[in-house]
């Protein structure tokens, strides 16, 4: 049942590097029990390999690592920084918003359900949440939707 | 210039294959649905994208210059959940070629 994917979110001052921010977002899934221990590590060595193209749109970057890596289930969290860090983007630096999300074998799904949530403005929902309950809620919203 | 091959086939790629460029290959569907051009649209990671035959092919900047000459079409998009972006890039192109 979608209405029990768990949801995460956190807001932050400021972090050190992309690296920091990158792993505060992918630890919030293994807090959820989405994400096994080595998920945050692997969603920063997906960078550094890759490069920084998980800024996907102005602002928001996408973490995540191989499907086979350490996830457990479907889960949604989100790091929202007063201070955005730089990843190295060429056009969508700097970023405020860390979306992370784990998909279980369920990654066609959960990537539908944030890509739309992307178009539809979910990235400018989180910036004037209000706290980070109201924040969970739009992500609520989203893997409603899964 | 030549025919449009029909459909067309269209490769997404960002760096992993998976989360991004699946973002972007559906961003890529709704615009060639939207200027009536019938897709076949598969999503890649940059290295299978060098050998994978392929008509047109978008991604980000940074990715591109090492698929130079991989597809007749090439076009670079920052913003992978914008639309209207990525039509004002793909029409053009298209264009160019003959196949809009």
């Amino acid at each position: 049942m979608s209405a029990s994917i768990p949801v995460s979110a956190g807001f932050t001052d400021s972090v050190s590097d992309w690296r920091e921010g990158t792993r505060a977002a992918a630890e919030r899934l293994v807090e959820l029990g989405t994400a096994g221990q080595g998920y945050p590590g692997s969603c920063v060595a997906s960078v550094e390999e890759h490069g920084p193209y998980i800024v996907l749109t102005p602002g928001v970057a996408l973490v995540h690592a191989q499907a086979e890596e350490g996830q457990t289930r479907e889960g949604l969290a989100v790091v929202r920084l007063g201070t955005p860090v730089a990843f190295g983007h060429p056009t969508n630096d700097p970023v405020d918003v860390l979306l992370a999300f784990s998909s279980g074998g369920n990654h066609m799904g959960m990537i539908k359900a944030v890509a739309t949530a992307l178009g539809g403005g979910l990235a400018d929902r989180i910036r004037g949440a209000a706290d980070e309950a109201q924040a969970e809620q739009q992500l609520a919203e989203v893997v409603a939707h899964v | 210039m030549s025919e449009r091959p029909d459909p067309l086939k269209v490769l997404a790629v960002c760096g992993l294959g998976m989360g991004t460029s699946l973002i972007l290959r559906m961003t890529a569907e709704s615009v060639l649905t939207r200027l009536g051009i019938a897709a076949q649209v598969d999503n890649t990671d940059l290295s299978t994208a060098r050998s994978t035959e392929a008509d047109v092919i978008v991604g980000q900047g940074m990715h591109m210059t090492e698929l130079e000459g991989a597809a007749t079409v090439i076009v670079t998009v920052d913003d992978f959940v914008d639309e209207s972006a990525l039509e004002a890039r793909l029409r053009p192109a298209l264009a160019e070629v003959g196949w809009l």
